[in-house]
């Protein structure tokens, strides 16, 4: 079976800066994939650049499910089944929780018409934001706006999530819980998920396999233990010569 | 939430309350002023439409009544068409203008697209001087036919348009194309990563809002049997603005009020000769200035509301500030 998604040479300069370089990696159907670096490392310029918010240097290579996504618009890309959340939360302000979910599946090709109302109901019932339908955004909690922030991301029914930091601001109880809907929205219903992360211990127990990016390189590719002992890696977080303590140090 | 029948009720009555007035005061001042309010109630609805739910500000909405005008102005003396073909030419013309706009700058982000109306207005009125060897310079085209002889009967005619256009709006704004309009206000880029096609839509609702604009303005130069350059003008763009938000932005039915509104306000301050201005300018600072959000549909909202409690069961959720009538709710 071909990858969902595969990136090969992808470059991107920003005047004399590097932000990303000769990135190439595959992502197979069904799998959670992190993405781990230090702040800089090029982690939300490479999500631009997959989902055409930017558009890479010439020469690289995007595929996914067979369609080249270099050139395409934004929300070109996205109507072929990729959907990303952002970094930094962005609802449609003005708008109740419920309307911003509906307007995440207008886009959608896939979508069902009249049960629109209905689906964007289950789905916020599901990330846990059951009785909000009514509240304005702007109200909403830290939390409750990464979950609408993931409930809108499923509204279009994506092949792939893409979730930026999602873990970013939130509790402990708060990671757990979104963690396990992460895990839910993949199992159940086979989605491919991607994400990029900081918060080292429950990012490394949920996904299958780590992407390590520094300095816009890759710098290692592989199961998450062996990611957290890979030298590149370590030096990368906390500099040479370092005693090697997982975890607590990339948080 | 919306109210299906108290809202039916308001329109109606509002639509009686229209219909009376001149029946009851009678004299064709009254009905000249109720007229221009109805024509400026299309436009500023029209504006409304674009500008108050995709969050773009559109400054020279002067620039399609122009368009509009002049359309039907050439057609009816310059070949002597028959004054009802003017609405649809106007409307065609002016969507056209839209396009041309619209296709460069709404794909950009920042104040092109508002700069760009309001230069468009502006290079319009100077081209009808420029050119004034076929347009009639700062004199206007004049002699245009009137739609309808009678000043009650042509009264009507713009009402029922007015109703028709803000009918129509307003079900397109409650419709999901209405909610991917204010999705845009909310987040352009969350719209694309939702895959919508954040151009497209915005180009097309400039092309509806100028195009019933353009409607409203061949109206205008059949009323005043003559159009004159003074129509691009800024502050005619300026005054519509004015309308909207004293009607309650992205609500559509509120600048119509808020049209009709500052219509009779500026007649009925004609008593206080030069201070006039003045005490126009205050009140309109006063109204905004307390009343963010408008005076018209703020003001219909709180009315319904009391309905909804006064008919049905005590319903305390009723006066909760829920997002689900949002249309009209500012992002600050």
């Amino acid at each position: 079976m071909s990858a969902l998604l595969e990136l090969a040479g992808v470059n991107k300069h920003f005047g004399g800066l590097l932000a990303v370089k000769n990135v190439s990696f595959s992502v197979e159907r069904g799998e959670i994939v992190g993405i781990l670096g230090p702040n800089g490392a090029g982690k939300t310029t490479l999500y631009n650049l997959l989902t055409g918010f930017i558009a890479p240097d010439p020469g690289a290579k995007i595929v996914f499910d067979g369609h080249n996504l270099v050139g395409l618009p934004p929300h070109r890309i996205a109507g072929l089944g990729i959907s990303r959340t952002f970094q930094l939360c962005r609802p449609f302000i003005g708008m109740s929780v419920l309307e911003n979910v509906i307007v995440g599946a207008l886009g959608s090709r896939r979508r069902e018409g009249a049960a629109l109302d209905a689906q964007a109901q289950a789905l916020l019932a599901r990330v846990g934001l059951a009785g909000k339908e009514g509240v304005p955004v702007e109200v909403l909690s830290y939390g409750d706006q990464r979950r609408l922030e993931i409930a809108r991301a499923l509204a279009a029914r994506p092949a792939l999530l893409l979730l930026d930091e999602p873990f970013a601001g939130l509790g402990s109880g708060e990671i757990a819980d979104l963690s396990t809907l992460i895990r839910q929205v993949h199992g159940q219903e086979g989605l491919t998920v991607i994400l990029i992360e900081h918060k080292l211990r429950e990012f490394m127990r949920l996904v299958g396999r780590v992407i390590a990016l520094d300095f816009g390189e890759v710098i290692a590719q592989g199961a998450p233990e062996e990611i957290v002992r890979h030298p590149a890696v370590i030096e990368a977080y906390i500099g040479r010569d370092s005693p090697i303590e997982e975890g607590a140090h990339a948080a | 939430m919306f109210n299906k029948p108290i809202d039916l009720a308001g329109a109606v009555a509002f639509i009686a309350l229209m219909a009376v007035l001149p029946l009851v005061f009678g004299g064709n001042y009254l009905i000249g002023v109720l007229t221009v309010s109805v024509i400026y109630g299309i436009w500023a609805v029209t504006w409304d439409f674009m500008s108050g739910l995709t969050g773009r500000e559109n400054f020279g909405h002067s620039l399609f009544i122009g368009v509009g005008a002049y359309t039907a102005g050439f057609m009816n003396t310059s070949f002597g068409i028959n004054g009802w073909w003017s609405i649809p030419a106007a409307m065609v013309m002016a969507a056209l203008a839209a396009v041309l706009i619209g296709l460069p700058t709404l794909r950009l982000k920042g104040p092109y697209f508002a700069l760009a109306m309001l230069s468009g207005a502006v290079i319009m009125q100077r081209l009808m001087l420029i050119f004034w060897e076929q347009t009639g310079g700062e004199e206007g085209i004049n002699g245009l036919t009137p739609l309808i002889r009678s000043q009650l009967g042509f009264y009507y005619f713009a009402l029922a348009v007015l109703v028709a256009i803000t009918a129509l709006l307003l079900f397109v704004a409650r419709s999901h194309w209405g909610l991917i309009l204010r999705a845009i206000r909310g987040d352009e880029a969350t719209c694309q990563a939702a895959g919508i096609n954040v151009t497209y839509y915005k180009i097309a609702s400039l092309v509806i809002s100028a195009a019933f604009a353009g409607a409203g303005g061949a109206m205008y130069a059949h009323y005043q049997l003559q159009v004159s350059p003074q129509l691009f003008a800024v502050v005619t763009s300026i005054t519509i603005i004015t309308m909207v938000y004293v009607g309650g932005m992205a609500s559509i039915y509120g600048p119509v009020g808020g049209a009709i509104l500052l219509v009779l306000l500026t007649e009925l301050l004609r008593n206080f000769g030069e201070w006039r201005l003045m005490v126009y300018s205050c009140t309109l600072i006063l109204i905004l200035f307390f009343l963010p959000h408008g005076l018209v549909a703020p003001m219909w909202r709180r009315l319904r509301s009391a309905l909804q409690a006064g008919t049905s069961a005590p319903a305390p959720r009723a006066t909760l500030p829920l997002a689900a009538d949002g249309a009209a709710r500012e992002a600050e």
